[in-house]
């Protein structure tokens, strides 16, 4: 492998990334105010048929993001309906979410199959694709990636820095408290899924956007799946889901580059090591006295106060 | 106190208007229902000697791929005289499998068609309870008395896609994105870089194995792996048309598979290896109707139009054109030219002697790559 | 008009009847409209469905050994879910148990079927439980996240799957396809007699049995089913928490383990990547929708069961895409999980005068 193939492995590394990057932090806010949505993979597969069509229908690539995030947002509200509001158990919602987002994308989707889109092209950062190596791997993608840099850092101050971002996190980490403060956990609770359902549609328009310029069935391809792993890689932190994206990213570009090179190892063996590693990395910081990471209240319903 | 917010209120009235909505539908479709059922009825005993026909698939047809090109032999299959053709598509191999297949049995279906090599044991567990009900296999190696297999020799295709492949590349190195390490994928890499060979001794196809069918976004990182690797003309086994992107996209070459694809990539796609069933299912569905139908093994090639080549893109020369041509008449004309000895593997060593040509039992447990291909093939 | 939530302080006895019946009602007018939308009939769909799940003795012989997997992870999650631990792992430990059946099998293919069989079912209960003791005891030894550690492990299971059936495990007479050797007769459940049902079905019923009989006749089976909180759990039962935990874990692991031999005994023959159909996620929401209790359970793993059977015979009869069943699916699931919710509450107008007078003293109520 040599030094021309190492930047293409880092800049794939960069593009497998970013739809899990978009999924993960929307996860992120997500889980932040207490609720678990396992419902990810459903909803980036409803939200990547979304955009693909009203991009297609339009022409406008944009219009296709935000309606990506608009499916994201109607298929949180199916799981924030049914656990924040009437309380189900979060776990089994978001699993029926993802059959159901499966399901729908599948079903819908039909008449769109084999149709292309405009969406987004890699084109170069103006000077800051100069610079070397840097350049190469970052800033050779297409304007989401560009946009994904930038929101780990929003999503980090709006949830340390703002009002809103405090009260949600406050929620997620002592419903009982929050709600003593007078703060309303189903409307924190509801604000956070949905904004996170938004940030996971836009991981889903990518996909069928800017990865690929079309749809199928199957585009997410287990990659909701991922997000949720990579949230708990990354302990809650938007920054560090970024190393953790492109690390898992990382993995799935490395294993084919190296049989394109001719290597002898099991493929399956080395896309198993994303998931140990996960395993690992949570192991090693629970053992270090920092298991307690996680938003303490997560996937816990608060009663209705009465 | 706790209050309702009015998203509660309208989630539920949108919900509640659904419900009447599907009542309402349900009414009015439920009088035209029976109207048409009325009228089926009247048909079915004007035609009472309709045959049944049915086919499962492993993947929704819908994939545009390796389904998708069954259920078009199906849709052929249908215009037939005397034949109803239906599906049950997204069945896992398995159990699900022997259920579809037995269900299929009992509602009286004539001719049972399954379509991956993974449905094998349920078709030979249900055949046998079965004895009256024709089942044909497609790509398995089981047979009973009432079950037959069938498949197409794409290989053959493969082989002058290989020639296209192996006149166009400059860096002489192909890629090919493949599906699992399963002897019909090998066997088409196989035919595939002896014809590239024969065109061009010098190139060798690199794979790499995804270990998917249909992975879009992971089937174009593959081939972007192999242009990384300096590839400049991208083939595939897989249904997705992800490999065809990536080629577009970076402006080399592409050889496409299942049906043409030459829509996903009109300036990379230089031609594709397609299906065509058609020809096998009219065979064995007026076998049944003549009473001629007996099991056997179906392996039919491009010379009966089981597989083909698609249209060539504008920029395939008419030189490589005319190869091309020669080699696919002497393949149309009956002569399997594609495996012929002396064919060395990897190491070098001869596995087919010189004038000799491998059996079809070779050709179907074929796991070794031949001289040529860099990659691993398991 | 504003409306305020009160819990109710003795639910109803039929209110849980009445709440499954408006949630299928809800979520099947919900699929028969799209069936509409489709230029499908809605009452064709309908009839079509009834008769694919129950339209028949062998629909339901369908559906009863479909249900068994789910049946058999769905036990097993129960237990652990009673503790408050949340085990996602049931699809890992399903395929560490399909697996160590195998191995048993492709190890002693000689042997007669009263060694083997009972063998079989020893290896994939025990390997089912090793996959669920990891979670068990990263959570225990490193308070590691469970939820996360046996949603990774499904995946580590699964490539671990692949790995055995395309390298060590290959049969060498499948011309190369990643499958494992058939097994020797002796290591295939056997029929019961009754029409196609095996060996698999009674050995769900004599789960099910232990299972009742454990929660309702020991005392920590007795604590399990009382109160659902952990801490107390062990507290009451005498027994340290950490150890609890291990164990309802492993138990959950070594039940979903022989859904995995019953698999890959019974309903295949040999191992391959096709089994893993995703039961051990199904067998999570059976659970749940069946508030944990074993005969709960079994109907829920067999409606389910039933509705994927009967969606089949819509596909068959009237060319649907395979895709509807799924969204029905997740329609069912959504509205019953949602519906639970009004079994334990009601909504009354605000300030209404017909409002319960209890209500007042239930404000103060947790």
């Amino acid at each position: 492998m040599n030094f021309d193939m190492v930047i293409a492995l880092l800049a794939a590394s960069v593009q497998m990334g970013t739809p899990i990057l978009y999924a993960t932090l929307g996860e992120i806010l997500t889980e932040k105010s207490g609720v678990l949505n396992l419902g990810v993979e459903g909803v980036m597969a409803v939200s990547a048929l979304g955009a693909f069509v009203v991009a297609q229908a339009t022409g406008q690539p944009w219009l296709g993001v935000l309606a990506g995030g608009a499916c994201g947002v109607f298929m949180a509200l199916l799981h924030a309906v049914a656990c924040v509001v009437l309380l189900g158990n979060q776990v089994v919602s978001g699993l029926a979410v993802t059959i159901l987002g499966l399901g729908l994308s599948s079903f819908m989707g039909q008449p769109f199959i084999g149709l292309s889109a405009p969406g987004f092209t890699p084109f170069a950062f103006p000077l800051l694709s100069d610079i070397p190596l840097v350049g190469d791997v970052f800033f050779r993608g297409d304007a989401l990636v560009y946009l994904s840099y930038l929101l780990p850092f929003a999503l980090w101050f709006f949830l340390q820095r703002t009002r809103l971002g405090l009260e949600i996190r406050a929620v997620g980490e002592e419903p009982e408290a929050a709600l003593a403060a007078g703060l309303s956990a189903e409307r924190l609770r509801m604000i956070a899924t949905l904004a996170g359902g938004f940030l996971i549609g836009m991981g889903g328009a990518y996909l069928s956007l800017a990865y690929t310029h079309l749809w199928t069935n199957g585009l997410s391809g287990g990659r909701g799946w991922i997000a949720v792993a990579l949230v708990i890689f990354a302990f809650w932190n938007p920054q560090r889901a970024i190393i953790g994206a492109y690390l898992f990213g990382g993995v799935m570009a490395f294993q084919l580059r190296l049989q394109a090179t001719g290597s002898h190892i099991s493929s399956s063996l080395l896309l198993m090591l994303p998931y140990l590693l996960t395993i690992v990395v949570l192991a090693a910081s629970a053992a270090r006295g920092r298991g307690d990471e996680a938003p303490a209240g997560l996937g816990v319903n608060t009663a209705p106060e009465e | 106190m706790y209050r309702f917010k009015p998203f509660l209120i309208v989630a539920v009235l949108t919900l509640s208007a659904f419900l009447t909505f599907g009542c309402a539908n349900e009414k009015k479709e439920a009088e035209n229902s029976q109207a048409t059922t009325e009228k089926a009825e009247k048909a079915e005993t004007a035609t009472p000697k309709e045959m049944q026909v049915g086919f499962i698939y492993v993947s929704p047809i819908g994939d545009a791929g390796y389904s998708y090109a069954h259920h078009l032999g199906e849709l052929e299959a249908a215009k037939l005289p005397g034949v109803k053709a239906s599906h049950v598509e997204a069945v896992p191999e398995g159990v699900d499998s022997e259920r579809v297949l037995r269900n299929m049995a009992r509602k009286g279906y004539k001719i049972i068609f399954a379509t991956s090599f993974g449905y094998m044991d349920s078709v030979i567990k249900v055949a046998q309870e079965f004895p009256d009900i024709v089942f044909e296999h497609c790509s398995g190696f089981k047979r009973a008395e009432n079950a037959g297999t069938y498949f197409g020799r794409m290989y053959q295709a493969r082989y002058l896609t290989g020639i296209v492949a192996g006149s166009m590349t400059k860096s002489n190195k192909i890629g090919y994105v493949a599906a699992f390490p399963i002897p019909e994928v090998i066997r088409g890499i196989n035919a595939f870089t002896l014809g590239a060979r024969k065109a061009n001794p010098k190139a060798e196809v690199r794979v790499v194995w995804t270990k998917t069918w249909y992975d879009p976004a992971l089937e174009k990182d593959a081939a972007e792996s192999l242009l990384d690797a300096g590839c400049d003309v991208i083939a595939q086994h897989q249904d997705s048309p992800g490999p065809q992107e990536a080629a577009q996209e970076r402006g080399v070459y592409s050889v496409g598979y299942d049906s043409d694809m030459s829509s996903f990539a009109p300036k990379s796609h230089l031609t594709s290896a397609v299906w065509n069933w058609a020809p096998i299912y009219t065979y064995i569905i007026k076998g049944v109707q003549n009473g001629t139908w007996r099991s056997e093994d179906i392996w039919w090639g491009m010379d009966k139009g089981v597989v083909g080549l698609a249209p060539y893109g504008d920029m395939v020369p008419q030189d490589v054109r005319d190869k091309v041509g020669a080699e696919q008449a002497k393949i149309e004309a009956g002569h399997d030219i594609v495996f012929q000895g002396p064919i060395k593997d990897q190491a070098g060593k001869v596995v087919v002697p010189q004038g000799e040509t491998p059996d079809d039992a070779a050709l179907l447990g074929m796991t070794y790559f031949v001289e040529g291909v860099v990659g691993t093939a398991n | 008009m504003a409306l305020r939530v009160v819990k109710r302080r003795n639910p109803p006895a039929w209110s849980a009847a009445a709440i499954l019946v408006c949630a299928l009602v809800l979520s099947l007018g919900v699929s028969l409209a799209l069936l509409a939308a489709i230029g499908k009939s809605p009452v064709h769909g309908l009839v079509a469905l009834w008769n694919g799940s129950f339209g028949s003795l062998w629909a339901i012989e369908d559906a009863l050994i479909k249900a068994a997997p789910i049946f058999l992870c769905s036990l097993g999650l129960a237990v652990a879910f009673r503790m408050q631990v949340w085990n996602i792992g049931a699809e890992g430990q399903f395929a560490l148990g399909a697996m160590g059946a195998t191995w048993a099998a492709l190890t002693f293919p000689h042997a007669p079927s009263w060694v083997l069989l009972p063998l079989m079912l020893v290896y994939a209960g025990l390997l089912g439980a090793a996959w669920g003791a990891i979670p068990g005891l990263l959570k225990v030894k490193l308070k590691a996240n469970e939820i996360i550690t046996t949603l990774m492990l499904n995946y580590v299971a699964i490539f671990l799957l692949e790995y055995m059936v395309y390298g060590p495990w290959k049969d060498p007479a499948s011309f190369g396809f990643p499958v494992t050797p058939e097994f020797t007769p002796s290591a295939v459940i056997p029929l019961l007699g009754v029409g196609r049902l095996h060996g698999g079905v009674l050995l769900c019923v004599f789960a099910g049995v232990l299972l009742w009989a454990f929660l309702r006749y020991t005392r920590l089976g007795y604590e399990l089913k009382a109160c659902g909180e952990g801490a107390k759990v062990a507290a009451y039962a005498r027994m340290p928490y950490n150890r609890l935990v291990l164990f309802v874990l492993t138990a959950s692991g070594a039940f979903a383990g022989v859904a995995g031999f019953v698999e890959v005994s019974a309903s295949t023959g040999r191992l391959m990547t096709s089994i893993m159909a995703g039961y051990g996620y199904t067998a999570i929401i059976v659970a749940w929708i069946a508030r944990l209790r074993p005969v709960p359970i079994a109907l829920a793993s067999f409606l389910l069961a039933a509705l994927r059977v009967g969606v089949e015979n819509i596909q068959l009869d009237m060319e649907v895409p395979a895709a509807f069943g799924d969204i029905m699916e997740g329609l069912i699931l959504l509205t019953i999980l949602s519906g639970q919710f009004f079994e334990q509450y009601k909504l009354v107008r605000k300030g209404a005068k017909n409002a319960p007078a209890p209500s007042a003293s239930q404000e103060t109520a947790p």
